[in-house]
């Protein structure tokens, strides 16, 4: 058949109806069976069931000829269903609900299709269907030969649609229901595999072809859920999420191993699954000044090299909380955010005096003179106090109303030929009655 | 002169517009504060700390590429170098990381001195590390900072073991070696701080601090407030340039 053939252009077809004899196995079921013909599937499970078979004019010589294969591949499925071909909506989904069997309209023929057909089979509720038949009406054609202008008379806006309804004409446009995105792979080895190396290889053949997939779809993989059939029986699965999605499978090998690496399987493996979980593709817009930014799969990869740190929570980028407790901040997942614009023109304040934290704060025993601190003994830290500033009363607790952290700032007297022996920030716990070394000045 | 006296302005040619292009953007990277240009090769700017007699005893910064170190007992200003050198290589919008296996960074500190705290990387050690350093807590500290320092990534690597010198004797010599060999020819600097020299690459710099005498705000009384620490900086493996700085502490 030529390439556009006039009877494949715009033919909607109705699958299903409410005369199907008996009810569907699945909800599902005449879904799948349409897919099998055409992607292009507006559903409301579980019938009636549009196909937009545009374009099939290159793989069926004739429209019948598709409609009874739609029907066969429906009774294959213990599914005894209706179809209607049509050149609109509107009439494929009545005359599939009113005809038994296959109905294939011509082009312009719709009207003259349901002009027979009962009023009852318009979906029109039933107290304007009384209304109808008070009016005398008995057909679909009876309502069509009604002027819509008189129709609007009565009726509104509503009017006109009824009159378009009953000669066959859309009112509505084809809303194709997305296809089912699952990406997964599963690759049944012939032998078991014990260890790392020859998985690596392994792993190749599963991740590659699930990538492509990825790829043919413009996404990346946000998670990748991998499951190990084990030669016990046992399944040994694994869920990753690196900090930002890829669709490289050399990255997902990496990560895959590396995670691997640190939670071994128990036996050796027999089947190897992959789930991506797909994930809108990056969209990054590059600037010709500012520094090239980290390629998120290598940085994936680094942190998943840092295990041995991520995994107990010592890493990640600081950030402070909104309080002020001294010493409050939290580490979140290392993330670097987009440049900021104009962060740049910013400027940096001087450099600053860095307190290095002892954690937890260092017990000590503090001889006090006069008010003020002048000896200190601590872990590490011990002298006589040759300067000092201070105190200054500190919380951030709301219920801590003597403020009990009292600080001190105090230069260790130093030794014979040195300048310093150090700065030092203590603070009294004024709750316990006891000193503590928060850090060094450094 | 009227304006129609003027002479008409003819629209740059294609060759005198790449020429004005390129005139800017040389313009633009010979500021200090322009971060590199993409494509420019990074290896050759070194990493400014911000303080301005400690870059110009180091002919520009910290050199990338090699094995640096910073050296000096307490409170000669090593950490306030360090964290200057952090915050200024953040905020240009790289990437830095710090391996800190004895925990003491002080977040607060390092949001003080300007760092973008989204770019910065910080490894901690375990808890409770600042009290006793476990000698396997030094050596997951080397394997980090190799693949940091490897992975590319980042401009500034820093590994801080001041306070940490009876084991970091215990490495073996051989794992500077093998961190200098890693980060030769990469744009990253790793930057070691210590009590005292402990290593320091081929083509990196040693910064030996001496710590000066704290300055403080007035006489000694309730209103005292620590004000500035001086300190003196030798720069070089046989300390021949010295200069002297202050980090402010108010």
């Amino acid at each position: 058949m030529a390439q556009g053939d006039p009877r494949f252009t715009r033919v909607v077809s109705v699958f299903g109806g409410r005369h199907a004899l008996r009810p569907l196995p699945e909800a599902s079921a005449l879904v799948s069976v349409a897919r099998a013909f055409t992607p292009r599937v507006e559903a409301s499970a579980p019938t009636p069931v549009l196909l937009d078979l545009s374009g099939l004019g290159r793989l069926w010589p004739t429209p019948q000829a598709l409609g009874r294969a739609l029907l066969d591949a429906a009774a294959a499925r213990a599914i005894e269903a209706q179809a209607a071909l049509a050149f609109s909506r509107a009439a494929a989904l009545v005359l599939a609900r009113a005809r038994p069997g296959l109905t294939v309209v011509p082009a312009g023929g719709e009207a003259a299709a349901l002009a027979p057909l009962p009023l009852e089979h318009l979906d029109i509720g039933a107290e304007r269907l009384h209304l109808f038949r008070r009016w005398g009406l008995r057909t679909i054609g009876d309502l069509a030969r009604l002027a819509p202008v008189s129709l609007a008379a009565r009726f509104g806006p509503e009017g006109p649609r009824l009159a378009r309804l009953a000669r066959g004409e859309d009112d509505g446009i084809f809303v194709p229901a997305s296809l089912p995105e699952r990406f997964e792979t599963t690759l049944e080895l012939d032998w078991p595999v014990d260890g790392l190396e020859p998985l690596a290889f392994l792993l190749g053949r599963v991740l590659e072809p699930l990538c492509a997939s990825l790829a043919a779809r413009g996404v990346k993989a946000a998670s990748l859920a991998v499951e190990l059939g084990l030669a016990d029986g046992s399944t040994h699965a694994r869920a990753l999420r690196p900090i930002a999605p890829s669709g490289e499978a050399r990255t997902w090998r990496t990560l895959v191993l590396l995670d691997l690496e640190a939670h071994p399987p128990r036996d050796a493996i027999v089947r190897i699954t992959a789930r991506a979980e797909p994930s809108a593709a990056r969209a990054t817009q590059f600037s010709l000044l500012d520094p090239a930014q980290p390629s998120p799969e290598r940085l994936a990869e680094t942190m998943a090299r840092l295990h041995a740190w991520t995994a107990e929570g010592r890493s990640g980028s600081p950030h402070l909380l909104d309080t002020h407790r001294p010493g409050a901040f939290a580490v979140s997942t290392f993330a670097p955010p987009p440049l900021p614009r104009g962060r740049r023109e910013e400027p940096l304040p001087a450099p600053r005096v860095a307190l290095r934290s002892f954690r937890p704060p260092r017990l000590a025993q503090v001889l006090v003179k006069g008010g003020t601190p002048a000896f200190v003994s601590a872990a590490g830290v011990r002298g006589a106090v040759a300067a000092c500033a201070g105190p200054w009363r500190a919380s951030g607790d709301w219920w801590d109303v003597a403020f009990s952290r009292e600080e001190w700032d105090v230069a260790l007297a130093p030794p014979p030929g040195r300048a310093s022996a150090g700065i030092f920030r203590l603070f009294l716990d004024r709750l316990r009655g006891e000193w503590f070394v928060e850090g060094e000045l450094d | 002169m009227s304006a129609a006296s003027l002479p008409a302005a003819a629209a740059p040619s294609p060759a005198e517009r790449k020429r004005l292009l390129e005139d800017l953007l040389r313009v633009r990277r010979l500021q200090a504060d322009a971060p590199p240009l993409r494509g420019e090769d990074r290896r050759l700017r070194p990493l400014a700390t911000g303080l301005v007699e400690v870059d110009a005893l180091l002919g520009g910064g910290f050199p990338r590429g090699a094995l640096s170190e910073v050296h000096g007992p307490a409170s000669s200003g090593r950490t306030g170098v360090l964290l200057a050198l952090l915050a200024r290589t953040t905020r240009c919008g790289a990437l830095a990381a710090l391996v800190d296996p004895l925990d003491r960074l002080d977040p607060a500190s390092m949001a003080a001195a300007g760092a973008d705290l989204g770019r910065l990387l910080w490894l901690r050690g375990p808890r409770g590390a600042s009290e006793a350093p476990l000698p396997k807590a030094l050596s997951e500290a080397m394997a980090a900072v190799g693949t940091l320092a490897g992975s590319g990534l980042f401009d500034v690597v820093a590994l801080d073991l001041a306070g940490a010198s009876h084991e970091r004797r215990r490495l073996p010599t051989t794992t500077w070696l093998r961190l200098q060999r890693l980060v030769e020819g990469t744009a990253t600097a790793v930057v070691l701080v210590a009590e005292e020299h402990a290593a320091c690459g081929p083509g990196g710099a040693t910064l030996a601090l001496d710590p000066g005498a704290p300055r403080w705000s007035g006489p000694p009384g309730p209103a005292r407030l620590l004000d500035a620490l001086a300190a003196r900086a030798r720069a070089g493996r046989h300390a021949g340039r010295v200069a002297a700085f202050t980090l402010v502490a108010v």
